[in-house]
Formats: C-alpha cells, sequence, structure tokens
C-alpha cells in the first residue's frame, strides 16, 4: 500500500475487474477550525473522488466498515466549500445540480473506532457482493434521471407544492405579526416594517439611492453655474482638456491597433 | 455640404502636412503660449478666425496676473496642471473634427496611408531603373525586324508585313501612378512609356488595325534588343494584355535583384498625337473596314459604314497618353493632398476589385475626375486628403456620366458631349476632347461604382459605426457582392454565339475581340429578360496572366462570368405579363417571340387577356422561387442563344441542400393533415410551426378559469426565427404516456401583474408551477391537447409539434439578483444564474422579435442562417465549443450592417459573406453591436466602445451586444469559454480555407462550382481518439447527411427520442464539465455518430509534484510525484458513455479498418458521391489547395 504526504493511496474499483482505477488519496479529517458537520475523531477525508461518485455509493460502501452518519463533498478542501457545493440544490423547482467535477469527499462515521479500520482498507470498491456497480450510468441512470427527475408527476407535484405554500403562509404570517408588533427586543431595538403606524422605507439600493440623489441634487440646483467669470473660463478650460484627452485617447487606440497590423489593406 | 467647409478652413494650411503634431511638446513655449492663452475668440469660433486680434489679444493680457492665479487654483482643483492650450493646438484639435471625421478617423486615414506609402529604397530603385533604360534604349539602331528573334505579342489573323524599327525619338517616360506618385503595393506595377517615332507610320495605317500591328513588333523589337542588353540580363521578361484587351499588349519586367521582387514595370509603346489627326476617330467614323474579316463592303457606296467608337477609342488612348500625362502630372505634382486622396480612393477601389479588366474603372479615371472636380472648382487646392476622397465620393455618387463631362477646356466643334454620349454608355472626354477615357466602360459597372460611393458617403455620416475599416481594410470582393453567377466557358458554344448571334457592326467595333462581344450580347439579353428583377448585371474578371516572350500569345476572353444583383423585391415574382394582346397587338406578337412557347395566352382575375409567362406556382416553397431567375436566365440562353444547359453553369442554390430533409425520411409514412412534399427544407418546414404556434397562442390566450391573465406569449426556439437547421417535422406523438418529440420548442408566456406573489423565491417557484399545472389542466379539459409537467415547464403536444411552455415572472428575477449589504441594504446584483434567466425569460423574446422582423425584411437572412449553423455544427462544433446564438447574430450583424450598396438576396452569397467576415475579422479589435430598431444611443454605443477598448480582457474573445442587452454588453451571449480562442482560431482558419475553395472553384474556367460535402464534410485528421456510437441510440438527423468525417454513411435510424431527454448532450456537457482540464470534445449535433477528442498538450500529463489541490484524475508514480493518466481517463468515458459507445478508436484505426472493410464490397470503379475530405491544418496557399482539390477527386475516383 503506497502512501503520499500522509495520505493513504488506495485504488477505486467501480468493478471488480476493472484494471485502470483512479488513485483515492485518504486520512482523518483535521485541521484546527473544526465545522461541527464534519467531527474531529470521526471524519474520513478522501482526495480525488472521480465526478460520477455519488454519496449514496461511498455511503454503501463504507457502511461495511462502521456505521455511517453522512458523506459530504466539496470542490477543495476547506471550510465554506461543502456549502458552496451544495448551493442551491435544495431549494424546490431550482434546477440546480451539484457540480459535475472531481471532488474531495468527507465520511463522518458514527464512531471513532471506524477511522483506522477505513484507513486500513485495500481498495474502495464501488460494487455490491455479486459484482454490479453501485454507480449508475448508462441508459440506466439517464432512464431514471427522466423518469423520476425530468419528469414531474402532477398529483404528487401539487401536493408537494400545497405543503410548501401552507408553510410558508404560515411563516408569512408570523413575520407580519411579528412586525405589527414591534416590540423592542431584548437589546432594546425595534423592527420596522413596510406596514404599521411607524412604517419605515424599504431598504433597497434604489431607494437609497433615490433619497441621497435627491439631496445632492438639491444642493446642485441651489449652486450658480456660468455666473462668475472664473466658472466661465473653467468650463472652457474643461473642453479644452476634454479635447486633449479624447485626442489622447484615440492616439492610444491607433498605438493599440497598430500593435495588431490593422492597416495593411491588403 | 462639402462646400461650406472647402470655404471655411481656406486660411488653413494643409492639415496632413504637419507630420508631427505639437501637443504635447516644447515646456519652454509655455510662457509664450500665456499669451494668446484661451481667448474667447478662439474657442468660440473654432479657430477658424486667423489670429486673434492683436489689440484684443493686448486687451486680454491686463489681466494675466489674475490669469495666473487662477491657472493655479484650477492646479489645486483638478490635481492635474492643464497646460493653457496653444492657438495651434485649438486649430488642429478643431480642424480634425472638421476636415476629418473625427480623431480616431484622422489618425488611422495617417497610419494607413504611412503603411502603403513605398519605401524610398523602391523610389530609388526604381529611378536607377529607368536611367538604365533610357541609356539601353538610346544604344538602340534602326533595323529589319527579321533579327527579332521573339514572338509579336499581338494574336491577329492577318499577314505580316515588312517593318523596319527606327530608334524612339524620346527618352521612355513615367506613366499613370508613377507620375501622380501614387504607387501601390505590395507588388508595385511602374508603368513606362515609349513613343514610337513618327516616321514608322504611313499615311493610311490608321485603318484596319495596322496600327496595332506596328505597335506590337515595335515592342517586339524593342524586348528582343533589351532582352540582349547586359544591364537588363537578369531581369524576367514577359508579355501581357494591358487591362485584358487583346489589342494593348505591353512587356512586363520583373527586376532580378532582390528589391525587384515588388516591383514590376511595365512597358507601353505610344504615339505621338500628331502622327494622326485626332479628328479621323471621331466615334462614328470607321476604321476596321468589313474586308479585314472578310466580309463584303456594302455595296452601296454612299451607305455609311458602320461606327467603330470602341476601336477608335483603343488608338486614342495611346495618342492623347502624353497630353492626359502632362494635364496628371500638372495636377498631382507636389500636391500631396491630391496624392494621398488618390491613394485613399485607389485602396478603396482595390478593396472592391471594381477595377479589375477590360470593363474596369481604372484609378486613371479616378485621377482623371480628381482632376475634373478640381477643375470646376469641386474640390478646393488645400483639402485635406479625406476632404478629396469624400468630395470625389460624394461627386461620384450624384454624378451622371451617361450624358457627358469632360476634362478639355473648349470641347472640339463637331463633338459635342450629347453628340458623343450616343456611342458610348459612359462618356468622360479626356483634356484633347477627342478620347472618352470611360470607352470600355460598361454601364453597370459605372453605376456600381457610384453605388459604392454613396456606400461609403453614408458610411461616413454614419457617427454609430467605425466606417473606416468598412470603407478601406475590409476584403470586399466583387463575387460577394452578387447573388447569382452565370459562367460560360465552353469554347465551342463561346465561337458559336459569336459567329451566329452577334451583328457584324459590333464585331467591328470591338476588331472582333471575343470579350466586348460577348460582354454585350449576353448583357443585353438578360437585362431585356429580366428587366426589374436585377439590379445589376456585373461582369467579373480576372487578370490576364503573362506569358513567356518566346511564345505566342494567347486568345483571351474566350468566357464569360457574369454576376447578377437581384432586387429582392421583383427577383421572385412568379409571373411576367407581356402587353395586352387588344391594345397592342404588335407587341404582344414581340413578346411572344422574345420568350417562345413559354409565353401563353392568360385570361387575368382583372379581366385582362395579355401574353404571360409562370415561371412557379405562389404556393412554391421559397428555395423553390430562388431559382426562378435562373429558370428565366436558361430559358433565354436556351431560346434565344441555343445554348444547352450544360453548356452554362448558372450558380444559384448551391447550397440549398444543405438544410432540405434528407430523403431517406419518408414524409409519406407520417402521419399529419398538413401537406407535406417529400422534396422540403427546414425554411419551408418552420411556416407550418409557426403558424401551429399562434393557434396555440390564440388558444392560451382565451384559457378561461386562471387567476391570472396571460398577457403575452412568445415563442424562444430558433425554429420561430427561421434559423433551425434541422427540420422541424410534426412527428411528436404520445407513446405510453410520454410525449416522444426530437425537437422541444420553447415558448415564454407572461401573467399579468399581481402583486400577490410570494417574497421568497422557493415559493415564487412552488406557484408558478402550481399556475402551470392549472394551465395544462385547462388546455386539456378546453382544448384536449395533451400535457406533461417536466422540470423545465409544461410541455404541449399540439399537431405533431411538441411545446414547451415556461411562465416568466420579473419577482423571480428580482429575487435571484437581490443580496443583502453588510448595511442591510438590499441590492440587485447580476450573477450567472439570473443572467441565464433573464437571457432567457426576457431578452431572446425580443431578440426573436426583432431576428425575425429582420427575416422578413432579408428573406435570405433565415436561409444563410441555417447554412451558417450546420457548417459551424460539420465541423464538430456543437453548442458546448460555440454557441449557436453567436452564429444566428454575426448574420444577423451582417444583414443589418450596410456593407455592400445592395442588401444580399440569396442565401448562398450571404454564407460566402459569413465565411468572410469570420476569415478576416479581427477578433481582438472587433465588437458586434446590434443595434435593433436603432434603439441604441449614439453615446451609449462610444461609451461601450470605450470601455471594450480599455478593458478588452473583461470582455469574451468573441464580443457580441444587442440592443436588448446593453447592461450584460457583450457578455451575455457568449463567454471567455463560449467559444474559447483556440475555438475561435480554429473556426477562422476553416472559413478562410473554405473560402478559398468557394473563390477558386467560382473564378475557375471550369463549370463545376463547389460541391457542399466539400465544405461540410471536415477533415478527419488531427483528433487522438474517435468514440463511435451506437447508431441505434443516437437519433438520424432529418438534414440532409453529408456522412462524418470518420464514416461515410451511418445506419438510419429515426426514432422518437423521449421529448427533452437529449441524453447524448447532456453526456457530452458532463464529459466536458469533468475532463476539459485534460481533453476537447467534439461532436456534430446534427446527428454526429462519434466523439472525436483531443488530449491536452503533453505537459498536462507529465510527473507533477503531490498538491492537495491539484489532484484530480491523478495517480501516484515515482519519487513522490503525481501524474495523470489516459488509460484511467479512457476508462471514466467508457463508464460515463456506457450503453451508448461502440468502441473508442483512433482516427487511423477506423481508416484503415474502413478501407479493409469496403474494398472486397467495390466491383465497380464507380464515381460515386463520396464525399472528399477537406484538409485543414494546413497553411493555405491558392495554389497548393487547387492541387490538393483535385487530388482529393483523383482519391474519390480511385478508391
Amino acid at each position: 500500500m503506497t502512501e503520499i504526504e500522509g495520505y493513504k493511496v488506495v485504488p477505486l474499483k467501480v468493478t471488480p475487474e476493472a484494471k485502470n482505477c483512479h488513485s483515492i488519496y485518504m486520512r482523518e479529517h483535521f485541521i484546527r477550525l473544526m465545522d461541527p458537520n464534519k467531527p474531529k475523531g470521526r471524519t474520513l477525508f478522501l482526495l480525488n473522488i472521480p465526478p460520477y461518485v455519488t454519496e449514496t455509493s461511498l455511503e454503501t460502501f463504507f457502511k461495511r466498515i462502521g456505521n455511517v452518519e453522512s458523506v459530504l463533498f466539496a470542490a477543495k478542501p476547506g471550510r465554506e466549500e461543502t456549502a458552496k457545493w451544495y448551493e442551491g440544490t435544495d431549494v424546490p423547482f431550482s434546477n440546480t445540480k451539484a457540480p459535475f467535477k472531481f471532488k474531495v469527499a468527507y465520511i463522518v462515521f458514527q464512531k471513532s473506532s471506524s477511522i483506522g479500520r477505513a484507513l486500513a482498507i485495500e481498495s474502495i470498491d464501488l460494487y455490491n457482493s455479486s459484482g454490479e456497480s453501485l454507480i449508475k450510468t448508462g441508459m440506466e441512470l439517464w432512464h431514471d434521471e427522466y423518469e423520476n427527475k425530468f419528469i414531474l408527476d402532477v398529483a404528487k407535484t401539487q401536493a408537494k407544492i400545497n405543503a410548501y405554500m401552507a408553510d410558508y403562509d404560515k411563516r408569512e404570517r408570523a413575520e407580519q405579526e411579528a412586525a405589527k408588533n414591534s416590540e423592542a427586543d431584548a437589546d432594546g431595538w425595534v423592527t420596522v416594517g413596510k406596514d404599521g403606524r411607524n412604517a419605515g422605507f424599504e431598504q433597497k439600493e434604489s431607494i437609497i439611492g433615490r433619497l441621497e440623489g435627491k439631496l445632492a441634487k438639491d444642493k446642485k440646483t441651489k449652486e450658480l453655474k456660468n455666473f462668475y467669470t472664473f466658472q466661465i473660463r473653467e468650463s472652457k478650460m474643461q473642453n479644452v482638456v476634454e479635447l486633449r484627452k479624447k485626442y489622447e485617447e484615440d492616439k492610444r487606440k491607433i498605438e493599440m491597433l497598430k500593435q495588431s497590423r490593422r492597416f495593411r489593406p491588403f | 455640404m462639402h462646400k461650406v467647409k472647402t470655404l471655411k478652413q481656406k486660411s488653413l494650411p494643409a492639415v496632413n502636412n504637419s507630420t508631427d503634431l505639437s501637443i504635447m511638446d516644447s515646456n519652454s513655449e509655455e510662457s509664450s503660449d500665456m499669451e494668446n492663452t484661451i481667448s474667447d475668440d478662439v474657442l468660440s469660433d473654432n479657430g477658424f478666425k486667423e489670429e486673434p486680434d492683436h489689440s484684443a489679444g493686448k486687451k486680454r493680457k491686463v489681466p494675466q496676473s489674475n490669469n495666473e492665479s487662477n491657472t493655479k487654483k484650477k492646479k489645486s482643483k483638478h490635481n492635474e496642471s492643464v497646460k493653457p492650450p496653444t492657438l495651434e493646438e485649438i486649430k488642429e484639435l478643431s480642424d480634425t473634427r472638421n476636415l476629418f471625421h473625427s480623431n480616431l478617423f484622422k489618425l488611422q486615414v495617417k497610419e494607413m496611408l504611412d503603411e502603403i506609402q513605398i519605401k524610398p529604397k523602391y523610389n530609388s530603385f526604381i529611378s536607377i531603373w529607368l536611367e538604365s533604360l533610357v541609356t539601353a534604349l538610346e544604344e538602340l539602331d534602326d533595323g529589319l525586324l527579321d533579327k527579332c528573334q521573339l514572338e509579336v505579342p499581338l494574336h491577329l489573323n492577318k499577314k505580316s508585313f515588312n517593318f523596319q524599327f527606327i530608334a524612339p525619338s524620346a527618352p521612355p517616360k513615367f506613366i499613370g501612378s508613377a507620375t501622380t506618385e501614387t504607387l501601390l503595393g505590395p507588388n508595385i506595377v511602374v508603368d513606362v512609356a515609349l513613343e514610337m517615332p513618327a516616321a514608322c507610320f504611313q499615311k493610311d495605317d490608321y485603318l484596319n488595325l495596322v496600327y496595332d500591328q506596328k505597335r506590337a513588333l515595335y515592342l517586339a523589337y524593342v524586348a528582343s534588343k533589351l532582352k540582349q542588353n547586359t544591364a537588363f540580363s537578369a531581369d524576367k521578361f514577359a508579355y501581357n494584355y494591358h487591362a485584358n484587351n487583346p489589342l494593348k499588349p505591353v512587356l512586363e519586367m520583373t527586376p532580378g535583384s532582390k528589391v525587384g521582387s515588388h516591383v514590376m514595370f511595365r512597358l507601353y509603346i505610344t504615339t505621338p498625337a500628331t502622327v494622326f489627326q485626332l479628328s479621323r476617330f471621331v466615334p462614328w467614323n470607321n476604321n476596321v473596314r468589313p474586308s479585314v474579316f472578310g466580309d463584303k463592303s456594302p455595296k452601296n457606296s454612299n451607305e455609311a459604314l458602320p461606327a467603330t467608337q470602341h476601336y477608335n477609342a483603343n488608338v486614342l488612348f495611346d495618342l492623347t497618353l502624353a497630353q492626359n500625362q502632362t494635364l496628371l502630372l500638372n495636377a498631382f505634382t507636389g500636391r500631396r493632398n491630391f496624392q494621398e486622396g488618390l491613394l485613399l480612393l485607389k485602396v478603396w477601389l482595390r478593396q472592391r476589385q471594381l477595377d479589375v479588366g477590360f470593363s474596369g474603372f481604372s484609378a486613371h479615371i479616378l485621377a482623371a475626375y480628381i482632376v475634373y472636380l478640381s477643375q470646376n472648382r469641386l474640390l478646393h487646392q488645400s483639402s485635406s486628403s479625406y476632404q478629396v476622397a469624400r468630395t470625389v465620393w460624394n461627386q461620384l455618387a450624384n454624378s451622371n456620366w451617361t450624358q457627358g463631362i469632360t476634362l478639355a477646356p473648349q470641347q472640339p466643334q463637331q463633338l459635342q458631349l450629347s453628340t458623343v454620349a450616343k456611342y458610348f454608355d459612359v462618356c468622360f472626354m479626356d483634356v484633347t476632347g477627342y478620347f472618352n477615357l470611360c470607352a470600355n466602360l460598361p454601364l453597370a459597372v459605372y453605376k456600381a461604382v457610384c453605388m459604392e460611393a454613396k456606400l461609403a458617403v453614408e458610411l461616413l455620416n454614419d457617427i454609430k459605426v467605425n466606417s473606416f475599416s468598412h470603407i478601406f481594410m475590409q476584403k470586399s470582393p466583387l463575387y460577394s457582392r452578387m447573388d447569382n453567377f452565370l459562367k460560360i466557358t465552353n469554347e465551342a458554344s463561346v465561337d458559336q454565339l459569336l459567329q451566329l448571334h452577334v451583328p457584324p457592326h459590333v464585331k467591328y467595333d470591338y476588331a472582333n475581340c471575343a470579350y466586348p462581344q460577348l460582354l454585350k450580347l449576353l448583357t443585353d439579353l438578360l437585362q431585356k429578360g429580366l428587366g426589374q428583377r436585377v439590379h445589376a448585371i456585373l461582369p467579373l474578371e480576372v487578370s490576364s496572366s503573362p506569358w513567356p516572350v518566346d511564345s505566342k500569345a494567347p486568345v483571351i476572353g474566350r468566357s464569360l462570368l457574369l454576376g447578377l444583383i437581384l432586387d429582392p423585391e421583383h427577383a421572385y415574382e412568379v409571373l411576367d405579363k407581356g402587353p395586352s394582346t387588344n391594345q397592342d397587338p404588335d407587341g404582344a406578337a414581340e413578346f411572344r417571340k422574345f420568350w417562345g412557347d413559354k409565353s401563353n395566352l392568360r385570361r387575368f382575375q382583372d379581366g385582362s387577356i395579355t401574353e404571360a409567362v409562370v415561371w412557379a406556382a405562389a404556393t412554391d416553397a421559397p428555395s423553390q422561387k430562388r431559382l426562378i431567375v435562373k429558370q428565366i436566365v436558361l430559358h433565354l440562353l436556351e431560346h434565344q442563344l441555343q445554348l444547352e444547359s450544360n453548356d452554362v453553369q448558372y450558380v444559384a442554390g448551391e447550397l440549398d441542400v444543405v438544410y432540405s430533409l434528407t430523403p431517406s425520411f419518408k414524409v409519406a409514412k407520417l402521419q399529419t393533415k398538413l401537406k407535406i412534399q417529400q422534396e422540403t427544407d427546414a425554411e419551408t418546414l418552420t411556416s407550418p410551426v409557426i403558424h401551429c404556434y399562434d393557434a396555440l397562442a390564440r388558444q392560451l390566450h382565451n384559457l378561461g378559469d386562471l387567476p391570472l391573465e396571460i398577457v403575452s406569449i412568445s415563442g424562444i426556439s430558433p425554429v420561430f426565427r427561421y434559423c433551425e437547421p434541422e427540420p422541424t417535422l410534426p412527428q411528436s406523438r404520445l407513446i405510453a404516456e410520454r410525449i416522444h418529440a426530437s425537437q422541444v420548442l420553447d415558448v415564454i408566456i407572461q401573467l399579468g401583474p399581481s402583486g400577490k406573489w410570494p417574497n421568497e423565491l422557493a415559493a415564487l417557484r412552488n406557484l408558478k408551477t402550481a399556475f402551470l399545472i392549472q394551465i395544462g389542466q385547462q388546455l386539456e379539459t378546453q382544448y384536449k391537447l395533451h400535457w406533461l409537467l417536466c422540470e423545465k415547464g409544461l410541455m404541449v403536444l399540439k399537431q405533431g409539434y411538441c411545446f414547451l411552455l415556461q411562465l416568466a415572472h420579473s419577482k423571480e428575477l428580482a429575487l435571484l439578483k437581490q443580496q443583502q449589504t453588510e448595511r442591510g441594504v438590499i441590492t440587485y446584483v447580476d450573477n450567472p444564474a439570473s443572467r441565464a434567466l433573464e437571457r432567457q425569460h426576457y431578452i431572446l423574446p425580443k431578440v426573436n422579435g426583432a431576428l425575425h422582423a429582420l427575416h422578413q425584411s432579408h428573406r435570405a437572412f433565415g436561409p444563410t442562417v441555417l447554412i451558417a449553423k450546420r457548417w459551424i455544427a460539420a465541423q464538430l462544433l456543437d453548442e458546448g465549443l460555440w454557441p449557436s446564438m453567436a452564429t444566428e447574430l454575426l448574420v444577423a450583424h451582417l444583414f443589418q450592417q450596410r456593407q455592400s450598396p445592395h442588401s444580399t438576396v440569396s442565401p448562398q452569397t450571404g454564407f460566402i459573406r459569413f465565411l468572410q467576415l469570420i476569415a478576416h475579422t479581427d477578433w481582438n479589435g472587433e465588437l458586434f453591436l446590434l443595434n435593433f430598431n436603432n434603439s441604441w444611443a449614439e453615446q451609449q454605443v462610444t461609451d461601450l466602445e470605450h470601455s471594450y477598448r480599455s478593458e478588452r480582457q473583461s470582455y469574451p474573445p468573441l464580443c457580441l451586444a444587442t440592443a436588448y442587452d446593453q447592461k450584460h454588453a457583450g457578455r451575455l451571449w457568449t463567454s471567455d469559454e463560449l467559444p474559447n480562442k483556440p475555438v475561435l482560431a480554429r473556426v477562422t482558419l476553416l472559413a478562410r480555407h473554405a473560402l478559398q475553395l468557394i473563390e477558386s472553384s467560382l473564378l475557375s474556367e471550369r463549370l463545376a462550382f463547389v460541391r457542399p460535402a466539400q465544405l461540410f464534410v471536415p477533415s478527419s485528421e488531427g483528433y487522438d481518439l474517435v468514440i463511435q456510437l451506437k447508431p441505434d441510440l443516437v437519433a438520424n438527423t432529418l438534414c440532409f447527411d453529408f456522412g462524418s468525417p470518420f464514416e461515410p454513411l451511418s445506419q438510419r435510424n429515426f426514432r422518437l427520442p423521449l421529448a427533452g431527454s437529449q441524453q447524448l448532450a447532456q453526456i457530452v456537457q458532463q464529459l466536458r464539465a469533468a475532463y476539459s482540464e485534460h481533453a476537447a470534445f467534439f461532436f456534430n449535433p446534427h446527428g454526429g455518430k462519434e466523439l472525436a477528442i483531443i488530449w491536452r498538450p503533453a505537459n498536462e500529463f507529465a510527473p507533477k509534484p503531490f498538491k492537495v489541490n491539484e489532484l484530480q484524475a491523478c495517480t501516484p508514480c515515482f519519487g513522490g510525484k503525481v501524474q495523470v493518466d489516459r488509460d484511467t481517463l479512457i476508462e471514466d468515458f467508457k463508464l460515463l458513455l456506457k450503453d451508448f459507445y461502440l468502441r473508442v478508436t483512433t482516427p487511423e484505426q477506423l481508416k484503415r479498418g474502413q478501407r479493409e472493410h469496403s474494398k472486397p464490397k467495390r466491383y465497380f470503379n464507380e464515381v460515386n458521391g463520396k464525399p472528399s475530405k477537406k484538409k485543414k491544418k494546413v497553411q493555405i496557399q491558392p495554389k497548393s489547395s487547387r492541387k490538393r482539390l483535385l487530388k482529393s477527386k483523383l482519391l474519390s475516383a480511385l478508391c
């Protein structure tokens, strides 16, 4: 068994007779700032997972060693990476899928004793006892995708929608209630909503921008332009400066064009 | 307009004379500059008053101290020192604004002039060469021609006579561009004229081509003597015809030295004007007697002999040359502005190829016209070079030379312009008043030049386009402006035409030169027959090639290539109506005679009964209607000139087959109510789709019982804008509760406004889906339509088409963009997801509408896109490498922009222009703006262009922007990866090669246009791996199948896939997402059965040190290093393509296998339609490509 830079290297076999296999680099997950989802002592860290490997297939394999709490993927090691990897996939009807590329995996076992056993394996075999691959590919996969994910069953979808919307309405109502009551919280802050007597304006960039713009405009209108001689002179100077600037700019443009030899007609 | 300008700047020196722009120079002058600081005069009058009044200057000087303090203030304000402008500077700046279009234009013109200016070493070389020629000629003695060993460069069936050579009395002189100092590279041609002394001629030599013979003999003698001269021993001698004119041989001498490789000298023989009286050559005189050609003279001696105006002009050219040259010399010497103006015009003309050959509009005419304009005070002496060019264009655009103009101060008494104009199409008399400079210029060519000039002025006036490159830099060969071509190259048929159909007086007139006779015969006939259908019929000529001095003069001009520019409004009318039989019986008879048995007596709805010719049915497919002109021309040739259709070639719609329905799909098996013919194409099949979509839209609008009204429905699939190359057939079916369809048509629906939509993205999407379900249920109950809900939207089956309805809501976009800043302020920021949604739901519908409208106004737009898209796809570039929207927008850009005077009418020409656009665009510098409806303001355009130039890196390699996506300008349709730089470079290379193939076949003498298979089957070389796919899992394309580069024919499989499944495309997408760091994948989306793979360069696979973040696909090798193993990757490809792939091989293996496989099968050495392979990664040279063409043809015949 090879070891490199503290990582154990094992082949990833998709079928029993697979020859040219990817190498998986694994070790115990340990960094100073621990993520609560990847607890110290119970998490196995795997590098170079091929894109087609799924969470379930890894879970199925590592269950043979010890009970698995969760399998998490990420594009590369790092604190926020897992969240980034799964971003948007849990939103209903969003069509967002996790990226299809090489990744790293975190296997969280229920017991810390499983780690040692996991590090002792010879290969990661993603097939079951009868030699069938745990990874669905080809027609099977695409048919499955089409039937179960692409086509939506109307009755089920409708039910799901109804449930979600009911939940949403409840949340919305609760929020509105909270806004109306507008009681000071522990720190003494009052949340001001759109409704109610003490309604504040919406904290949108456009609205704030408009308000600020209005202030600036008011200031400007009070100012007199073209009144003093120096102002007139200055505006003329500005004109010349602009002309010059444009000329310089054009010159630079030409310089750039010249480099690409754009002046030979034939 | 220009008049005002010329007057305005009278007092100014010519701008371009001052070479350096004194703006940033000399701080030492600053103190003196302070005197004429920003005086009001200077600024308000744009500096056009001479000098500011001295007194005024003094007045202003008084508060100078004040002034200084102001500048100091300014300094503190601007944080930069503003140097007070000098008077010169202000003049300079405002001059460029007025005299030139803009600063940029001026600088560009200046740069180009610098670039085309010939180097001083050439100038000195040329003058030294002339000196040596002078000395060589001085040594010549009189002698008899018998001593001449060289062939006489003239092809005349006349007996030769003894000719005595008399040494020239005057030294040779430069003529043409060498006198006007406007020699133009890269191959410089210097014209030198040698005068034959008057003593060579006898009294009657002006008659019966004796003059031309003597001239040729003289040239032969001079040539033989020069060849013996040691000073020219290294030079290459050849004869050529001047302007493809077989009566005007010239001697071409190419110096042997290294400098000479770019210089060529042409020796003309001329005669002094005093040899013959000029009045002998007035247009109505006959100087070529019928007896020369063995014809009988008219018996009645009173009958005037036919006029030989063109031959006369031919002789006059030589006689008046000296005087005309003096005129040009006087006008141009020392006037750099005129010279540069002429150079600009020459570049412009040469890019348009209007100056080639016998019927060309030569640069000589341009030079004379500049003189004419300055004589008539339309062009001021001190105009800038830009103004010279602009004035010439302006005048040319509005000119009418058919009435005649003259350079002569006093036109000779008997030769009034109105009289002369009757004898010529176009009439521009020279300084003597006898010679018509435009004698050989056909009216159509003159008109074409005028149209080009008009276009140039329009481009200059349009501030929104950068006209410089359109006018000067862009190559626009004449053939790319033609819609159709007629080619006659068969010598036997040419002879037959000349003998049977050309009246004798035309023969005498052109001294029996074949080309002008042929041109006149055919243009006259076609013009009469086609009438309004054509804008112009232009000859396309190729310059005659030189021949060595010791071989016989070739016969030239016995072939003709005509280009037709069609008028889109009339060209495809199905009916030619003649005069009414009752009212105009003679006219009707003539009409019948002209059209022959095609003409029938018909009764029309308005009650009139007239003779008429019907070419097609009004209901015919557009591609069929596009062949009407071809039908007419071929009929006329057969009926009038007895030319069979296989004697000539008419190039029209040659590439239409590309988007036609494949013949192996049998339409008869289709169950549909629509009437669809077997021979149909994607363009024709679009209108039933749009009809069906309209019906669906109506049904959707009428849906009751929806909480919100449907306010807008818009289709966004390419088929809705005539841009889908795959024929869309009504064949979608419902099988076992699932819709099967080859294409799914996207439709975007917008609902009426409501304030009750939730503020959460997920909730909004839930509600949207609920809406879709309701719409589907309503459609089923009200109209009995089948529907299915899928994750993308609602699939609806109607009349055999499958539509995918999606719901757009502006709140969804807002929620996607919404972000909260740290201050708790909500902002809206574009992100990839929001951009994709906005594009799909809001911008694409608008662009779709605009492109649809474009197709309505330019009927060739759709089919051009179809051909272009198929071409791109055929090069194994699918959506993941080259976005098809980019193709559509590039073609739209072509049609929107006025790059040629007439809009493109035939798709084939559109495609040629598309190839040209790709082949010659500087991707790094060009920004493609599609200003639909002109809704983009000038300021926005300049802003965008400015940001594009200054931050080029932040824009994608191919940058497209439409008026509907101003916010995303240039980043919406393409990205850094789509298409990336290598793909762009590859497409450019392919386009250049394709263009080469088209051009060479079009301009060749052979009667064969390039076969579509040559263009649409790429080479199979250069790929590392080929993964063959199972034919029964990949549906065959409905497009006409050319076969793939790897395997000529594939199994037919027209089974319908599940609607919207697109498995293969998804797999390719997966492969690209995962492995693009290691390999590139190529795939033909139109039914490709192979996936071609190129590995990334070898260093990507080299061993590298272990790094946690760079471990993708690596296995450990030796010494703690890791490397990527190709075999492992291939295993991965196989895994992902499981069930789909047949085998993984290399192109070489595949080819070998095929050869072995196919050999025993073929018993006959038949020439089958197997497409020849087109090479791509070859540096293109015209000669080699032609060779390769031949070679490939041989190959296909052999195997």
